[in-house]
């Protein structure tokens, strides 16, 4: 069906796979030439550790006494430290014990050392943006499919409304809408919520409500144009039949508006997953600040950004490939 | 059961049309009453008027003694005593034949979904296409799909029903299957308006024939007056046209 218009033999077919393939290999060496044509010195072993990275992590006694014994619990030391008039226990693993019973400890006195894994601040960064994004597409569906049926609506309060909305929105950069989101409706929530002492908000939360009513502008218009290349037969047809306006969208008209949208909301996932970068401005630490923090302490910025770009690629391209396998699962036979 | 009084109807965009005007008639329980008449002469609107799809501006319409063009009217509820099939048959793709069929009897009639099921099959054993319950629209012929369609509106046990033009967008060779489930329906004592062009449907089973020109009803009365002897020359000339 796809090659309707262009016929093409198996050789020809064979040759062009094979032309593709040396384009591919052309790009990725002439990359590699012009890394190795940098003055740069690289350093990719020195990613991981932003990761996953092996802390030292030491035991410390807190109070003054004596040592009590020292039992092996499997792979733990117990260690029991009697004061004059307290005493105290620490279970510590087993691999480098500095004290034996009887030894006399201070506060601060180190009692054992050992390693433990800890999530580098590159991985940290990777999951605040993925859920983030998550977030805010979810909350960005809902606020579009409302704005977009208010579009089409016959009401001039609902449609005007939702008009002004996704002009002002789709006009502005979203960094302002962000500032605006954080410093001036954030200052204002926050100074309400303190008066009735009650928690402030977090700058996530901002960040997510920016990044949502952002996306929503657009879905909103995705959504309406969706509706709309619905044929009026099938409205018609619900209507006929007796049911309501919100029966027929939500039995007759969505389901099928939905399915025809899934490409577009996919490109305007993407663009949501990239633009939540932005939120590095209200001090959310995810993907691109995270890595803006590494490369000041680290001084490696080529394999940091390399890395970054290629971390939003990984979540692009997740879900890319999710929202392709939702349009297989909802064609129709 | 249906009375139509003096209504008119205008289209504005993309330019002035008048689609109806002063049109009056009555349609007795147990009628069948075919609507002729050349393209745009207003018989798709009179007839898309009767269910509020298209909303007369003047005149009154009553079906079943309820003013359809009334405020008050709920006219969902009417719509659901009147079942109506399309030229485009507009059966939902993305639903299956027998979802189809059972979709306004959960929503509308909020029928369970065993009753809407039986339903439904009994409604798919009648116009003879049992055996395509599960599958979607777009595997059926046209024909099929009418069918299907017709058993779509029988399912909200409609006291009217309304055909626009069920039969012109099919295959010659489909029309009569189509056909022959309206005159079942017809032979049942169901109360029918159909818009068509099939002559021969509407000397077999209407009980009145009406021809409209230019948004006005020419000429009404039995088929054999209508076909042996019309009075009017504007029926003579269309008559003439397409026999």
């Amino acid at each position: 069906m796809a090659r309707a218009s262009q016929q093409m033999t198996r050789g020809a077919y064979a040759f062009w796979v094979m032309v593709f393939f040396v384009i591919v290999f052309g790009v990725v060496a002439a990359l590699y030439y012009a890394t190795r044509k940098v003055d740069y010195v690289w350093r990719w072993y020195r990613v991981p550790q932003y990761f996953l990275y092996k802390e030292k992590a030491e035991v410390r006694s807190e109070i003054q006494g004596r040592v009590q014994d020292v039992v092996r619990n499997g792979d733990n030391v117990l260690i029991r430290v009697t004061g004059d008039e307290q005493t105290a226990q620490y279970t510590v693993p087993a691999k480098d014990i500095r004290v034996d019973a009887g030894d006399t400890v201070y506060p601060g006195d180190v009692l054992g050392v050992f390693q433990r894994w800890k999530v580098g601040i590159l991985m940290q960064g990777l999951w605040l943006t993925l859920k983030v994004s998550l977030i805010s597409i979810m909350l960005g569906i809902v606020i579009g499919l409302i704005a977009g049926l208010a579009r089409i609506s016959s009401n001039p309060a609902l449609k005007w409304s939702a008009v002004t909305y996704v002009e002002i929105i789709r006009g502005s950069p979203l960094l302002v809408q962000i500032f605006i989101w954080y410093f001036v409706l954030g200052t204002v929530i926050n100074t309400l919520l303190a008066k009735n002492g009650m928690m402030q908000l977090p700058p996530l939360w901002y960040g997510v409500a920016s990044l949502a009513f952002f996306c929503g502008a657009y879905v909103a218009e995705i959504v309406r144009a969706g509706i709309q290349s619905i044929h009026r037969g099938q409205m018609e047809a619900a209507r006929s039949l007796g049911m309501s306006y919100p029966q027929a969208m939500r039995h007759v008209i969505l389901p099928q508006a939905l399915r025809r949208i899934l490409p577009p909301l996919a490109g305007q996932f993407i663009s949501l997953i990239k633009d939540s970068s932005l939120l590095g401005i209200i001090a959310v630490r995810e993907l691109t600040k995270a890595t803006r923090e590494v490369v000041t302490t680290s001084l490696q910025p080529f394999e940091l950004w390399f890395m970054c770009a290629l971390l939003y690629l990984v979540l692009t391209f997740g879900l890319s490939m999710f929202v392709q396998y939702l349009e297989r699962r909802t064609a129709v036979s | 059961m249906i009375t139509v009084d003096k209504v008119s109807k205008t289209f504005h965009a993309p330019h002035e049309v008048k689609a109806l005007q002063d049109v009056s008639c009555r349609v007795a329980k147990g009628e069948v009453v075919v609507i002729i008449g050349p393209s745009g002469s207003g018989k798709s609107t009179l007839l898309r008027c009767l269910n509020r799809l298209e909303h007369a501006d003047t005149g009154h319409i009553y079906i079943d003694g309820v003013d359809i063009l009334d405020r008050k009217t709920n006219i969902n509820k009417v719509r659901a005593e009147v079942g109506m099939v399309f030229q485009s048959f507009n059966l939902f793709p993305h639903k299956t034949v027998l979802e189809n069929v059972t979709l306004a009897q959960l929503v509308v009639r909020k029928r369970s979904p065993r009753e809407a099921r039986d339903k439904a099959m009994a409604l798919l054993e009648k116009v003879g296409i049992p055996d395509k319950a599960a599958v979607y629209p777009d595997r059926l012929s046209g024909g099929q799909q009418q069918r299907v369609a017709i058993a779509r509106a029988l399912a909200m046990d409609p006291k009217v029903m309304l055909f626009d033009e069920p039969t012109s967008a099919l295959d010659p060779e489909m029309i009569g299957e189509v056909l022959d489930v309206m005159k079942n329906l017809a032979r049942e004592g169901m109360t029918m308006v159909v818009v068509t062009h099939e002559m021969g449907f509407a000397r077999e089973v209407a009980d009145r024939v009406i021809f409209m020109d230019q948004g006005r009803i020419v000429e009404e009365g039995t088929p054999e007056h209508f076909f042996t002897n019309p009075t009017h020359n504007r029926t003579k000339l269309f008559l003439s046209q397409i026999l």
